[in-house]
This record gives structure tokens, C-alpha cells and sequence, in this order.
């Protein structure tokens, strides 16, 4: 050790005449491993070009900590507030936002998260009940309040959140139940995903929740929800709620005794999910990992593209609310051998709050996104916010996605890509980590590992390139930087980096 | 060309050797909450001019360790927030170079942290699994005491009992100690009851103008600037509504300073805190400071929630008193109400203010909030549904059994009755609705006058085949006065038409059959 410090204090002292050659080796070789932030400023300034971004003048004078949106016939949107009013817009389609008008439907209900309108009401998810909420008489404000369901605990706690889906297509709404503070189940069917059917019964759908920060469906219709980093969480992750699994975090197990829900699984501390989810079938490995503090730290809303283009190329890929970066991550989901698994990317930031609720208009391409960091700090640093992003027209360039190959990936882009670059595996970095699956709060990363790119073939169309890659880990995040790949305009992608969770290596 | 390759290898080697980059761990996990500057982000707890991250290391280590939770006051104001633990994400170097960078930047160069500081602590709080608490903290690790304006402070102590000022120079001291922190505390004479103090100092006034000091005391006492009784507080009693506030005009330098105290019995303690002519906040020269939890609740400025042009208002939350399924209705002739949704019942009935919002929506929105107005009377606890339970199972509930957190366990329970939710008329006011196996029933609520007092009309009207019974008010006191019932201490229900209540030993019980109804008056005493 002691030898070791002084030879690393002799190489350090010749490091200034060292360092400039070094940089012009790693300039023309465009060595991979840039330490540039995929979404840094530069990613920032090139936002406007793809994307525009507005911001929506909210009631004036109303604290509006949006926490659901809804999207009534008309063109008009519904938000509902953490303070629990519930506030209709006019006018959030138009060039002009500053002539937008708002009524109020309703006052002071308990912290929606969660709202659709389905049969000329609004159906709102709060944090003791599902609820409908009628005008009856047409006077523009609610007043009928049915409850539809209210079978799940609560005792007062103030994590214990419950944020509700869109109708599926048998009409259930998917129900995620947050933890009592985040640590406990102190009350029924906390750390739970429930369905209520439309006539209110409750059906036990998964065990295994933390805290969620989110949930929708992709265009299969298979439900997914966003859960935050902390006990038995290494990291935040995008997961899939396949009805009957364990999502991982065994606090709220006890409930399975209050219905005929199979015993969950009693998984060991201080392994991996891997390790884990083999012994136990039921167990379902979050779909994407989203690795704490490099894309995130705290997954909310989502929204899957089934625009037709109007969002842009993304066809069925999932977006992503970001709490504490203000930003929306985009993910690309495949099914190898029955799971789900894909990679996520960096996409938009500068939003001006903390994000929680996201709501895509499938018909017009529009993102209606909310925000509010009451309580939890954000990198966007007004109160609460209320915005709407339009795709430009203009195809940024993308990896558009990575899949997983018996011997490597293929990432599709964007654009054609450039031949001599695209088909340089010094182009190309890829480096591989898990977490501990642990009943403490977080992990660090380990297991890391460097895999080599042998080859990398690019298509005759030149959209797909083939990285054949000696060192894949099944069941570890596989972190590509593709930072040297040129389109044929010479242009550098948009964004850099992806991380592939690998839960799965498919077949040859 | 040799170079660059050793150098990478240099690169890389370092980082995992323990030259960790403390600002790059504080940009990636703390920046979200303390901002980049140390200051705090978005009205979370800041670093700079905080005394938490200063002093003792260990305090620092343990919350980066375990997280904090509850109440903690920084940099002079509260806060009730959860800091999330990072023991298991982060190794002892990375944490040893966050906090050496948050030493050194944001507390004003504080000594660095070591591993082998940070290993030693996660090895002698290895058995702790939930986050800390700011005073656990402050025990073990106390903030160094700052210096007061009171140089050469000396407490003497008399033992006795007297229920108005003694003339001391007549009595013999049981103590005399020198109180070098300079701080004026009851605790200092060893006793609880029966004794009384005299402490002497030279108060530093650090320039010209006018001072306020701020005396108050359990039980009663005299303070003495500059030769001069100031401020005397008589009798026995506790601290409040005796608290004085007194200007006095002073030089700079060292000025005379004597507090004489007597404690009689019960509870001990003395508030002291002075303005100096430049100080916006008062400087505390005793142990109690004024307010502590209740200077916190005022400095969260009120969010009244009340009935507004003749609309009656609503609050669903979590409401003291209740269960957690709440809902609020705070009517315009200033009556209020609380109804239970896992009771189906109206629980709480009181006159005044409605609600405030502060409690649920400044921060998290931790806890309960109470009713804002007066006496609140808890009608019932419990479902108030009587008949047998659904034959079907149809109708359940969840029994929590708590045997200290951990052992909570749940059982199923069949009830009899269901919320169904309710309907708003006009003016805001609601009808709620009950259903169970065979019956259903609508609870109206309206603002009404009875003879000249503000008070409430409620309407219950029964469906189905089957009867239904509900209890009123349970457990209180029911007397019947003059065709009316007088409910606990200060409620009168009144049968205006329709079906009647009975008494029922502590109960007033109301029987409906299908079709059947009862409007009731309610008025306050």
C-alpha cells in the first residue's frame, strides 16, 4: 500500500507534461469514455430544435402542485392538485397560453394522484379512496362524489400515497400502494398494486411495492409503475406489474393473509435480484433500472408514445417523469424469455419543478407534464408547474433503441449512420454493474465489469449496427456510450449514453 | 507514448484508493435538497449557517449514515422532514469526502473527515436500523455552546419556600457555582421544588441604544439591568399570559445583571432573551427559549379554510380527532363537522373556524391537523351501524392489531354498513350516503338556526327492504330536557319532524324502517 502510494505520487508529478498528449490521443481516437453528461447543457441547447417546451399560466393566485392530469372531450385538461382542487383548462392546446382559462370542479379533496375522465365524469384516485366526480347539474363544479372503492389501509402517515392508473381495458384501475413511510406496513395492503373494478371490488394484483412515484400502461396494455430507490430498491426502476408477481420489497407481505393471495416471496438481504428472483418464480425483476444519481433519483409519471409519430419516432417506447432532475427519460421495453427488460436514455430537461404527473394526448402529440417540489427538492426551482411539449418535426439524432442479441445488441438510430464511425468498435464503451438487493436504503453500485466490443456491423440501411460483445452479465445494467458514432451529416448523436438492464440474454 | 497508458492507469487507480471526489458525491446526492450552493433548495434545510454539519463529526456521520427523521430546527427555523439514509449506498471513503467537502465549504472549515472516523462510527451504530431523531442527536452530540452576553455568571442557590420575593440579603445561601456558559437555568440549583436563585453577571452590551429584554418564569421572579428592577413577575403560576417586555436604554460595555428566581412547586422554568438595537430575533440567555414547537406552528402562517360567499366549505385530510378517511364541512354560520368514512358517521361537531391548511400543505403534510375552532365535541367512535353483519362478507374491513410497529397484524372484519359517498346541494352542503345488505340511508347536513342559535338541520331518510339503526351519539351523557336531548356537555339534538330518537343509556339511537325518516335540529350550548 505504502509503495503503491508513493509510485501513484511519482506518476502524478509527470502528469501535467503527460496530460496534453493525452488529450490530443483521446481527441482523435474520439475515445468513448467522455466524461461529458448526456444531459448537460449541450443536450439543453439542442432541445429547442426537437422540442418546444411551454409553460402553462396556472389559476392566478392558486397554489396548483399539480399531481394528476386528465384529458376531457373539447380540448380541455383537468389537473388536480396536491391540495386536492381540481381545476379545469381551456385553452392549454393553443399557440397562445396566456389567454387560457380555468374553473375550479372541486375543492380540497385528499392528494389525488391519479385522474381520468370516462363517461362524463372524472374518476380521481385519492389517497383514502377512487372516486367519481359528477356535475349533475351542469353548474360547472362537482357535486356528486361517489366512492367507488375504499378497501386499502391508511393510518395517517403521510407516505402513504396511492397513485391510480388509466382504466384498462376491462375497465379495472390499477391502484399502487405506498409503503407507511416508506419503511413499514403499518396498514392493509400497503405495499401493494390493487385493481378496483368498476364496480368497486378490490382485486390483490401484486406484493413487493416501495414507493411509487407513478404508473401506466404500455400499447399492449401490460401496466407499469415507476418505484424510488430505497429499502430493498438499489436503485429506482421502471416495473412491470404482471398480475400474481413480487415486485421485490417483501415489508408488505403480511396482507397476503387477509385474502387468498399466495404467501409471497421471503427473499434473502444482502443478495442480488438475480440470485433472488431465480428461487422464487413469481418474482418479476424491474423492467429497466433507471441507476441512481447517472439518470435520476426519483422516477414519477408515465406516458407511452402511441401517437403515430406525432411525439417524434418512438413508437410504443415509455416516458418518464423525473422528480428531483426536472427532466422526462425516455425507455425502450422488449420481452426476452417472458420478461420485460430495455434500456433508458436521457431525453428532456429543464422543466421548471420537480415532475410527478405526465399525460400524453395520443391523438394530437401533445405531453401535458406537472410538477411540484414541496416536500422533495428539484433541480426546476418554482413551487409547482404546469406544462405542455409538442414534438418540432425534426428527427433528433438518436440510439431510437437497444436489444438484447444472444451474443451482444443491436441499437437502432435515428438517422443513417456514418459507415466508418458507426463500424469503429473504439467507438463504442460498454461497462456493466448491478446493486445489492438489500433491506437497507439504497446500494452502491457493484459487480462491475467491462465488456469488449469485438466487432460492430452496421446495416445496409445503416439505421442498425450490431455490436457482437464478449462479457455480457445477465441480470447487470449494461451502460453504452456510443459517443464517436457520426450520422452521415457528421453530426454527434443527441444523446450519448443508455443503460440496458440485461435481465434476461435471449436465445441465438 | 508510454505515457498516456501509465496515466490511465494512474486515473484509474486513484479513484478506487481513496482520493474520492466529495463535491462530485455532494453534486449527485445531496444538491437535490441542499442545493449547490449549501443553502437549500426549495425551502429544505440549508447547510450554510447551520451549526448541524459543525463540531462533532460524529453528528454528520450518523445522518448520512441512518437519515434523520421528525422535528429539527436549522439555522433558526423548523423544520419535518425525513432525511433519507446513505449508509448502504455509499462506502465509508465517499461519505468521509462529502462531509470533508461540506466542512470545508459550507461550515465555515470545519476539520476534514477521515474513513477510518466514518468506519469506527458505522461499526458502533451497526445495530441501529431506522433514521435518527435531531434530539438523539443533540444528546450525544451536543452543538459547542455558543458565548452569551453574560460574562462571569454565578448562580446562588436558597433553599425554602415562599410565595413572594424574599429579601436575600437576609438569607444563607445553600450553593453558590460559577456558570461559565453563561446560561440561566432552573436545573442549576439541583432542585425541582422549593428553592430560589439569585444569579449575578456583567451583561456585554456591544454598542449604544436601546435594549429589550424578555423575562418570563415559573414560578416568579425580578430581573435587575444596570442596577435597575426592570421586569417582575409575581405569584405563583406558570409561564404565558405574565411574559413582560421591557425596553431599557444602555451604553456600551459592561453593565450589572441579577436575576432573582424562586420556584414554589410543580413545573421550573425561566425564559430570559434580550434585543440588541441591530437584532431583529431575541438572543437567549436562559435554557427555555420562547415557543420551541409553538414558535414553529406560528411561523407556518395560518391557510384558513372556511365557507366563502355562503358556500359551505370542505377539507378531506387527515383530520385530528378521527379516523384517517375524513371528510370536513365547515358551514357558514360557523358550524363544522367531521364525518368518518370507515364509521359512517358524523364524529366531531364544533363552532368557530373550520380548518387550517398549513399542517397538510406547507412541507410533507405530516400528521393530523386539529379542528381550528372550538369546543369540538366527539358525537361517536367506532361504526355506527348497527344490525348484523353482511351475511355475504360483502361489506369488509381491515382490523390493525399494533404490538409496537413491527408486530402490526391484520384481520379481516365483516361490517354492516358501507360509505358510498355524497352529494353536494347548491350551497355546498352534503348529503352522505350509507348502503349495507338490504338497507341504504341518506345523511343530509344544512346550516340552521334554532331559536336564535346557530346550529345545524340533518335529515336521514331510509331505503330498502330491511330496517336500519344508527347510533347518534354514543358514550356521552343523554338527557332529555323538554322535548329535546341534551348530548355531553354541550350539544342539544332536537326531533323536528318525522321519526324521534331514544336514549339508550349513553346512546341516542335512531330506528327507520324502509321509507321512513327523521329531521333532527342540532344547536351548540
Amino acid at each position: 500500500m505504502k509503495k503503491f502510494t508513493l509510485t501513484l505520487l511519482a506518476l502524478l508529478a509527470l502528469a501535467p507534461l503527460a496530460e496534453a498528449q493525452a488529450k490530443k490521443k483521446a481527441a482523435d481516437a474520439k475515445a468513448p469514455a467522455s466524461k461529458k453528461a448526456a444531459a448537460g447543457p449541450e443536450a439543453l441547447a439542442l432541445q429547442d430544435k426537437y422540442y418546444e417546451r411551454v409553460q402553462i399560466p396556472t389559476p392566478p393566485g392558486e397554489v396548483v402542485e399539480v399531481s394528476s392530469i386528465a384529458l376531457l372531450p373539447g380540448k380541455k385538461v383537468a389537473i388536480a392538485t396536491r391540495r386536492g382542487d381540481v381545476w379545469v383548462c381551456e385553452g392549454a392546446y393553443e399557440a397562445d397560453v396566456s389567454k387560457v382559462k380555468w374553473t375550479k370542479f372541486a375543492s380540497n379533496l385528499h392528494e389525488p394522484l391519479g385522474m381520468f375522465y370516462k363517461g362524463g365524469s372524472l374518476y380521481l384516485t385519492q389517497r383514502p379512496e377512487h372516486t367519481r366526480l359528477t356535475d349533475t347539474d351542469g353548474d360547472g363544479k362537482a357535486d356528486a362524489f361517489d366512492t367507488i372503492c375504499a378497501k386499502w389501509g391508511i393510518n395517517g402517515d403521510y407516505h402513504e400515497y396511492a397513485f391510480g392508473s388509466e382504466p384498462d381495458k376491462d375497465g379495472n384501475v390499477w391502484v399502487v400502494l405506498c409503503l407507511t413511510g416508506s419503511f413499514h406496513a403499518y396498514s392493509p395492503w400497503r405495499g401493494w398494486c390493487v385493481r378496483i373494478t368498476p364496480e368497486g371490488k378490490m382485486i390483490p394484483t401484486t406484493s413487493g411495492i416501495r414507493s411509487p412515484g407513478g404508473i401506466g400502461a404500455n400499447e399492449k396494455g401490460d401496466m407499469f409503475y415507476t418505484d424510488n430507490q430505497g429499502v430493498w430498491n438499489g436503485s429506482s426502476s421502471l416495473k412491470w406489474l404482471r398480475p400474481g408477481s413480487f415486485q421485490g420489497n417483501p415489508t408488505g407481505n403480511k396482507s397476503s393473509l387477509l385474502s387468498n393471495f399466495p404467501a409471497p416471496p421471503e427473499p434473502q438481504s444482502g443478495s442480488r435480484i438475480l440470485t433472488e428472483r431465480l428461487k422464487f418464480p413469481e418474482f418479476v425483476p424491474p423492467a429497466v433500472i433507471l441507476p441512481h444519481g447517472r439518470v435520476g433519483n426519483s422516477p414519477s409519471g408515465i406516458a407511452c408514445d402511441m401517437t403515430k409519430g406525432k411525439w417524434g419516432p418512438w413508437a410504443n417506447q415509455m416516458f418518464v417523469g423525473e422528480q428531483t432532475a426536472s427532466q422526462v427519460q425516455r425507455i425502450n421495453l422488449e420481452v426476452v424469455n417472458g420478461l420485460y427488460q430495455g434500456a433508458v436514455f436521457h431525453f428532456l430537461q429543464g422543466f421548471e419543478a420537480g415532475l410527478v404527473p405526465v399525460r400524453m394526448d395520443q391523438e394530437d402529440g401533445t405531453l401535458f407534464i406537472g410538477g411540484t417540489n414541496r416536500g422533495w427538492g428539484s433541480r426546476g426551482s418554482q413551487p409547482f408547474t404546469f406544462e405542455r411539449v409538442r414534438y418540432k418535426g425534426t428527427v433528433p439524432f438518436e440510439m431510437h433503441n437497444i436489444s438484447a442479441r444472444a451474443d451482444g445488441f443491436e441499437v437502432t438510430f435515428t438517422h443513417p449512420v456514418d459507415a466508418a464511425t458507426a463500424g469503429d468498435v473504439a467507438n463504442y464503451s460498454l461497462d456493466t454493474f448491478t446493486y445489492i438487493y438489500q433491506s437497507a436504503y439504497g446500494s452502491p453500485e457493484v459487480d462491475q465489469s467491462k465488456p469488449t466490443v469485438k466487432s460492430a456491423t452496421v446495416s445496409a440501411d445503416g439505421l442498425k449496427v450490431r455490436l457482437v460483445v464478449d462479457g455480457l452479465v445477465r441480470g447487470h445494467i449494461h451502460h453504452l456510450v456510443a459517443d464517436g458514432v457520426r450520422n452521415k451529416a457528421g453530426d454527434a448523436l443527441w444523446h450519448n449514453e443508455g443503460w440496458y438492464t440485461l435481465n434476461e440474454i435471449p436465445a441465438k | 507514448m508510454r505515457f498516456p497508458a501509465l496515466l490511465a492507469l494512474v486515473a484509474t487507480t486513484t479513484v478506487s484508493f481513496g482520493a474520492e471526489d466529495g463535491a462530485q458525491v455532494y453534486n449527485t446526492l445531496c444538491v437535490a435538497c441542499h442545493g449547490p450552493d449549501g443553502k437549500g433548495l426549495n425551502g429544505l434545510p440549508p447547510l450554510v449557517g447551520s451549526d448541524w454539519p459543525k463540531g462533532q463529526a460524529e453528528r454528520s456521520i450518523k445522518i448520512v449514515l441512518n437519515g434523520l427523521t421528525g422535528p429539527v430546527e436549522v439555522a433558526g427555523k423548523a423544520y419535518n422532514i425525513d432525511m433519507p439514509p446513505q449508509g448502504a449506498v455509499l462506502n465509508d471513503e465517499k461519505i468521509a469526502a462529502a462531509l470533508t467537502y461540506v466542512r470545508k465549504t459550507f461550515a465555515g472549515n470545519a476539520g476534514a473527515v477521515t474513513p477510518e472516523l466514518v468506519k469506527s462510527v458505522r461499526a458502533a451504530t451497526a445495530a441501529r436500523t431506522t433514521p435518527w431523531t435531531a434530539a438523539e442527536l443533540l444528546k450525544d452530540h451536543p452543538f459547542p455552546a455558543p458565548k452569551t452576553a453574560l460574562l462571569n455568571l454565578v448562580g446562588t442557590m436558597y433553599k425554602g419556600e415562599w410565595k413572594e420575593l424574599p429579601d436575600f440579603s437576609k438569607l444563607k445561601p445553600a450553593q453558590i457555582e460559577d456558570e461559565n456558559t453563561g446560561i440561566i437555568s432552573p436545573a442549576q440549583s439541583g432542585l425541582k421544588d422549593a428553592f430560589a436563585m439569585v444569579w449575578t453577571a456583567q451583561f456585554q452590551a456591544p454598542e449604544d441604544g436601546k435594549y429589550t429584554f424578555l423575562f418570563d418564569c415559573d414560578d416568579f421572579g425580578a430581573l435587575y439591568v444596570n442596577g435597575e428592577r426592570i421586569a417582575e413577575i409575581k405569584g405563583i403560576g406558570p409561564v404565558g399570559d405574565r411574559r413582560k417586555e421591557v425596553p431599557v436604554l444602555l451604553k456600551k460595555g459592561a453593565v450589572p445583571f441579577r436575576l432573582e428566581y424562586v420556584e414554589f412547586a410543580g413545573q421550573e422554568v425561566i425564559i430570559l432573551g434580550y434585543k440588541g438595537p441591530k437584532d431583529k430575533d431575541y438572543k437567549w440567555l436562559s435554557d427555555s427559549k420562547l415557543g420551541g414547537a409553538a414558535k414553529a406552528a406560528a411561523k407556518r402562517a395560518p391557510i384558513p379554510v372556511e365557507a366563502k360567499d355562503g358556500y359551505t366549505a370542505s377539507y378531506r385530510n387527515f383530520i385530528g380527532g378521527t379516523t384517517s378517511r375524513a371528510i370536513g364541512f365547515g358551514f357558514p354560520n360557523a358550524t363544522n363537522l367531521t364525518y368518518s368514512a370507515d364509521n359512517c358517521a358524523v364524529e366531531l361537531l364544533w363552532t368557530g373556524k373550520f380548518m387550517d391548511g398549513a399542517q397538510h400543505w406547507v412541507d410533507r403534510g405530516q400528521g393530523n391537523a386539529p379542528p381550528a375552532g372550538d369546543g369540538v365535541v366527539k358525537v361517536s367512535d367506532g361504526m355506527v351501524v348497527a344490525g348484523p353483519s353482511a351475511p355475504t362478507g360483502a361489506i369488509v374491513s381491515y382490523q390493525v392489531n399494533k404490538d409496537g410497529g413491527k408486530g402490526t397484524s391484520f384481520k379481516v372484519v365483516n361490517e354492516p354498513a358501507e360509505f358510498k359517498g355524497y352529494q353536494l346541494d347548491k350551497n355546498g352542503n352534503p348529503t352522505f350516503k350509507v348502503a349495507g345488505e338490504g338497507f341504504s340511508f341518506t345523511d343530509a347536513w344544512t346550516p340552521a338556526d334554532t331559536r336564535g342559535s346557530a346550529g345545524l338541520a340533518r335529515k336521514i331518510v331510509a331505503a330498502g327492504d330491511k330496517p336500519v339503526t344508527i347510533v347518534l351519539s354514543r358514550g356521552l351523557t343523554v338527557q332529555a330536557n323538554a322535548g329535546a336531548f341534551e348530548v355531553g356537555p354541550r350539544l342539544v339534538v332536537r326531533s323536528l319532524s318525522g321519526v324521534a330518537p331514544a336514549a339508550a343509556g349513553p346512546d341516542l339511537v335512531l330506528t327507520l324502517k324502509p321509507g321512513e325518516s327523521a329531521v333532527l335540529g342540532y344547536s351548540f350550548r
